[in-house]
């Protein structure tokens, strides 16, 4: 797993350590050393005992910023270090707090698999009493189901997870009808290809 | 590159990208070089997965030894070679299914890319051949492996805080445990409240509810669900922790019978809980407020090892570590006779059983030494 261990451990060094990279990927003019930092931070938030040094360093709004970027290698390790640090309460509750939630359904409808994937499970992370209203709309719904009959079964199992876990069966039941006599590819929002 | 072919369990399994290995990366700065040279790529939960993929087996029978080194890293539930997978001459693919996802990580970590009788492994996870169960369980496990760990770096830093603050609040444990004024009680009463209710009916659960003299004894460790606002409260009222828990332990008496209705609601984040969710129907009532009363040694002994079992049991905090595939048992279930010379007894029934229990460990060396005397036939 890439996470960038050449450093000690010790709390401070790696404080540090994380603040070079945030530092690089702001002044660094060469989109393939941003790639780099973005993975290597993406990789810190899969370690929970970092996150409390990411959220010091703005790393959450660096990740949300990279949603919006043509380069789809940082909308994917954007959407993949969101997807690891939104595991976290305190993270999914500052997330939530920014209103960026149309920026990670944006990405349902990315060509990227690995993209789409992480925006179906921080989607489920993001998914409280209060939120549910948004994370669970009827455009979300219909995304859903059409991958929940992909070809890929990582994505078909998401899918079905986001399906029965975080919806309840008369939103399913209606999104559904809705989708009535309609080609699935026809709504127009792509299934990813790989 | 993905082939979306039929999905009839007769094709060929695609060939996905994730199983690909891809090129190390060249042009990284020297501060950001790892250990090993890595490629560019972000690893998600959902690239992970108890199902492992490794190529380049030579085909020449070692399937065994191949299940044999994996196993080093955990248990192995299922393994099987896959046959239809595009595989290079002379080798063999396998799929290896791990009961953990740790052991699957560790495999991975040193089965890849190493020698093995002369073909060069290649190991990679095989997410797609979850099955949805698979991967819900797989999300809940992490999700609560996360909070645990924050919870738990977050407690870390309070004792860290509590340390260097020592000489300041030792004094003030003293004076305020003596007083056990009614502000400290409110307030903590309040921080109590203010996280959710299975926190606070957690540290009562399981053992009779007396009042109990000033000591240092922290029931309130783990809180089961995750609270901002419990690492917000380590950090401003911290100073006097062992004061907080004992004003809230206090204030458990009046404070359960407003929380015994929402005992049911235990988070399913800490699978630890479920099987301890089990109210005292009655409890020795006191009924005026609370108050110290004496107490015999034995009864103060036997409630705080209870406690100090139940601490990890309840929560399931044994090891941080350890991931926690569905709900552990509770060690011993705590039953209260609602009368102390019952509870008495049953407490030295339950004491022998765990003697007893124990025992077995003994005896596999002691059956060694009596295999060398000759036996005797009945």
């Amino acid at each position: 797993m890439m996470s960038g261990k050449g450093r000690s451990a010790t709390g401070s060094d790696r404080f540090e350590y994380l603040q070079t990279l945030v530092t690089e990927f702001q002044d660094t003019d060469s989109d393939e050393a941003k790639e780099q930092v973005l993975a290597n931070l993406a990789n810190f938030a899969y370690d929970p005992r970092n996150l409390e040094d990411l959220r010091t360093l703005q790393v959450i709004e660096l990740f949300l910023d990279m949603l919006t970027e043509e380069n789809e290698n940082f909308v994917e390790f954007g959407i993949g270090g969101l997807c690891n640090l939104s595991m976290d309460r305190e993270c999914r509750d500052q997330i939530l707090q920014s209103e960026a939630l149309p920026l990670v359904t944006g990405c349902l409808s990315s060509r990227r698999e690995e993209t789409v994937l992480s925006a179906i499970t921080t989607l489920m992370n993001l998914t409280t009493a209060a939120s549910r209203s948004q994370t669970t709309d009827t455009a979300v719904l219909q995304c859903m189901l059409r991958f929940s009959i992909s070809q890929s079964p990582r994505l078909r199992n998401l899918a079905s997870v986001f399906l029965q876990d975080c919806c309840t069966e008369e939103q399913v039941a209606r999104a559904e009808a809705q989708m009535q006599g309609h080609h699935p590819t026809a709504l127009g929002i792509p299934l990813p290809k790989d | 590159m993905a082939a979306f072919g039929n999905s009839s369990c007769w094709s060929t399994p695609e060939v996905y990208k994730h199983h690909e290995q891809q090129n190390i990366c060249p042009s990284r700065p020297k501060y950001r070089e790892g250990r090993r040279p890595k490629a560019v790529k972000v690893y998600t939960i959902n690239l992970e997965s108890r199902y492992l993929m490794v190529q380049g087996v030579p085909a020449i029978g070692v399937m065994t030894e191949l299940i044999q080194l994996s196993a080093l890293y955990g248990a192995v539930e299922e393994y099987r070679v896959l046959d239809e997978y595009p595989a290079e001459e002379f080798t063999e693919v396998y799929l290896i299914k791990f009961q953990k996802l740790t052991s699957a990580r560790a495999a991975k970590r040193h089965m890849d890319e190493k020698s093995f009788f002369g073909g060069l492994l290649h190991v990679c996870y095989a997410p797609e051949y979850e099955t949805v169960e698979d991967t819900r369980l797989k999300l809940q496990d992490r999700r609560r492996y996360v909070n645990r760990t924050t919870q738990n770096k977050a407690k870390e830093q309070d004792q860290e805080d509590e340390k260097s603050k020592n000489p300041m609040s030792s004094d003030t444990v003293a004076t305020t445990a003596r007083t056990s004024s009614g502000d400290n009680q409110r307030s903590s009463d309040t921080s109590n409240k203010g996280e959710t209710s299975s926190t606070s009916h957690g540290h009562y659960l399981g053992f009779p509810l007396l009042p109990l003299p000033p000591q240092e004894f922290p029931p309130y460790r783990h809180a089961p669900s995750n609270d901002l606002s419990y690492s917000y409260q380590a950090n401003q009222c911290r100073t006097i922790p062992t004061e907080d828990k004992m004003g809230s332990l206090h204030n458990a008496i009046d404070t359960k019978q407003q929380l015994a209705p929402i005992v049911s609601s235990v988070p399913s984040s800490s699978g630890g809980d479920r099987g301890i969710v089990k109210r005292l129907s009655k409890n020795p009532p006191p009924a005026a407020p609370p108050r110290f009363v004496p107490r015999t040694t034995d009864l103060e002994n036997r409630k705080r090892k209870m406690v100090e079992t139940n601490k990890d049991s309840l929560f399931g905090f044994v090891d941080k570590n350890e991931t926690l595939i569905g709900p552990k048992l509770p060690e011993r279930p705590k039953m209260d006779m609602a009368d102390e010379s019952l509870n008495t007894t049953a407490n030295m029934i339950r004491n022998t059983l765990k003697k007893v229990a124990s025992v077995p460990e003994v005896k596999p060396t002691k059956t060694k030494t009596k295999s060398a005397k000759p036996r005797r036939r009945i």
